[in-house]
């Protein structure tokens, strides 16, 4: 096979892989904020329900709920699963998984926040809601970019886990080429593009990290 | 004798692990009075304070501004007053913190006008402008558009004493504001709180800077255990025959 052939299935891979990259920080960023407040909710039952959510997210393999997802229609509601279900729950799976792990960087963010803001913007007459999203969250997102850039680029090597369910993201293509032609080569050339990709998270973050830093 | 805008009766204050740090503690303030609070390290004055701005909840007694109730006891509960009237109430006081506690991602110019405009719906024009005012009242004009971390501790505190003032405060409290700075800078905060009194802003000051509040104060007002030891003129407290005020401001003055 040509290696210019190779390249083109390959890259009809990468789109799959920044789909559910993209979709994955989409959805997982503002669940994750959700997750956090309410880990650190005063109503005691929904903390400690959220509390057994992360324990699970990050105590068992991403595989594992990825396959748990996948499954879970038919076995809990006894819903056929059709072959399009596949990406639906590879984006489920991460989702949930990410937001666990961004809550945490959240909480510890907002928890870094002194009560001082709080309290001069309570003096001030704002409401609590209007401190969190005009004083507190930008405070919160300067402090936790380096956390969150950690995150996001061990979330572009983790789409590759997605070809236990088959979907045609880069890694599965790659397996699949590799195997095929009985030759390392394809898995190399993955391996480089997870590493460019990761490349230009992290300088995109960087900038980020740089734009953010006009206060102190 | 001018209106009453504060009045605290009975204060008490107990907090989790039993401490009365607050006994019975009672003070009123009339329209364009200056009074300052002082007493040692845990006496209760800073947490007189946050009690009387209602950072902190109240054990027991009332706390009243303008003639309405804002917090106060009823058989062994705390009660509140409705939404509405809170509302006009915390508009009625300001409060100057020993941190400052400006908001670091807003610049001088958007820590100042921001409330105004979001709480009380001040027009953004009419906000700038009174910002404007206060920056030149305060010496800060030509700091309008920077950052609170590059301004010293003294500028960083005049302009949370422009913050409080946007809002018209009839009231302005001060906790400590001088604590977290050096000589030099205490001498250019104070000198904008002597100015302030000499306008006539009714002002309460929890303060460790004898020599000021004995020029600025109508009234001192010295505690100690969580409660109010001595109260008076400067004068009168400064010449008192108590054992323990003496000895307190005599270590600080000599």
């Amino acid at each position: 096979m040509a290696t210019s052939t190779m390249f083109s299935q390959l890259a009809g891979g990468m789109i799959v892989s920044i789909e559910i990259f993209i979709l994955t920080l989409v959805f997982s960023l503002p669940l994750g904020l959700l997750v956090a407040l309410g880990r650190m909710s005063k109503i005691k039952v929904l903390s400690g329900a959220i509390k057994v959510y992360i324990a699970i997210m990050r105590g068992t393999p991403l595989m594992l709920q990825l396959i748990v997802v996948y499954f879970a229609p038919y076995y809990v509601f006894g819903i056929a699963i059709s072959a399009s279900f596949r990406f639906t729950a590879v984006i489920i799976a991460f989702s949930i998984n990410y937001a666990a792990y961004f809550a945490e960087i959240f909480r510890a963010g907002i928890q870094s926040i002194g009560a001082g803001q709080w309290e001069a913007a309570q003096i001030l007459g704002y409401t609590k809601t209007q401190t969190f999203f005009k004083i507190i969250l930008v405070q919160v997102i300067q402090r936790i970019i380096p956390p969150v850039t950690n995150e996001t680029i061990t979330l572009v090597k983790d789409t590759s886990l997605s070809f236990v369910l088959s979907v045609a993201e880069m890694f599965t293509i790659a397996k699949q080429i590799g195997a095929r032609e009985a030759s390392i080569m394809p898995l190399m050339a993955a391996g480089l593009f997870y590493f460019v990709f990761n490349y230009i998270v992290a300088f995109g973050m960087d900038f980020f990290e740089k734009k953010m830093s006009y206060f102190r | 004798m001018a209106e009453v805008l504060l009045e605290i009766k009975n204060l008490r204050k107990v907090f989790e692990d039993n401490a009365e740090v607050l006994k019975d503690f009672n003070l009123s303030v009339h329209k364009g009075e200056v009074v300052s609070i002082i007493g040692p390290s845990g006496s209760g004055k800073t947490t007189a304070l946050r009690c009387a701005t209602m950072l902190t909840p109240i054990s027991g007694g009332s706390v009243t501004y303008i003639g309405k109730k804002a917090v106060w006891e009823e058989n062994g509960k705390i009660c509140y007053a409705p939404k509405a009237q809170m509302k006009e109430i915390k508009k009625s006081f300001g409060l100057v913190f020993q941190n400052f506690n400006l908001f670091p991602h807003y610049t001088v110019m958007q820590n100042i006008i921001d409330a105004p405009i979001h709480v009380d719906k001040v027009p953004k024009e009419e906000a700038k402008k009174r910002a404007l005012e206060l920056l030149d009242r305060l010496g800060l004009k030509d700091k309008a558009d920077f950052y609170p971390f590059r301004l010293s501790g003294g500028q960083q505190q005049r302009v949370s004493i422009a913050r409080a003032l946007a809002l018209q405060p009839k009231v302005l409290f001060f906790d400590e504001p001088t604590s977290a700075l050096d000589p030099e800078l205490t001498a250019e905060v104070l000198k904008v709180i002597k100015q302030l009194a000499s306008e006539h802003m009714t002002m309460i000051i929890v303060t460790h800077e004898m020599q000021f509040a004995r020029e600025v104060s109508d009234r001192i007002i010295f505690m100690e255990h969580g409660v109010v030891q001595a109260e008076g003129s400067p004068d009168e407290l400064f010449n008192s025959d108590n054992a323990r005020l003496k000895e307190f401001v005599g270590k600080l003055t000599c």
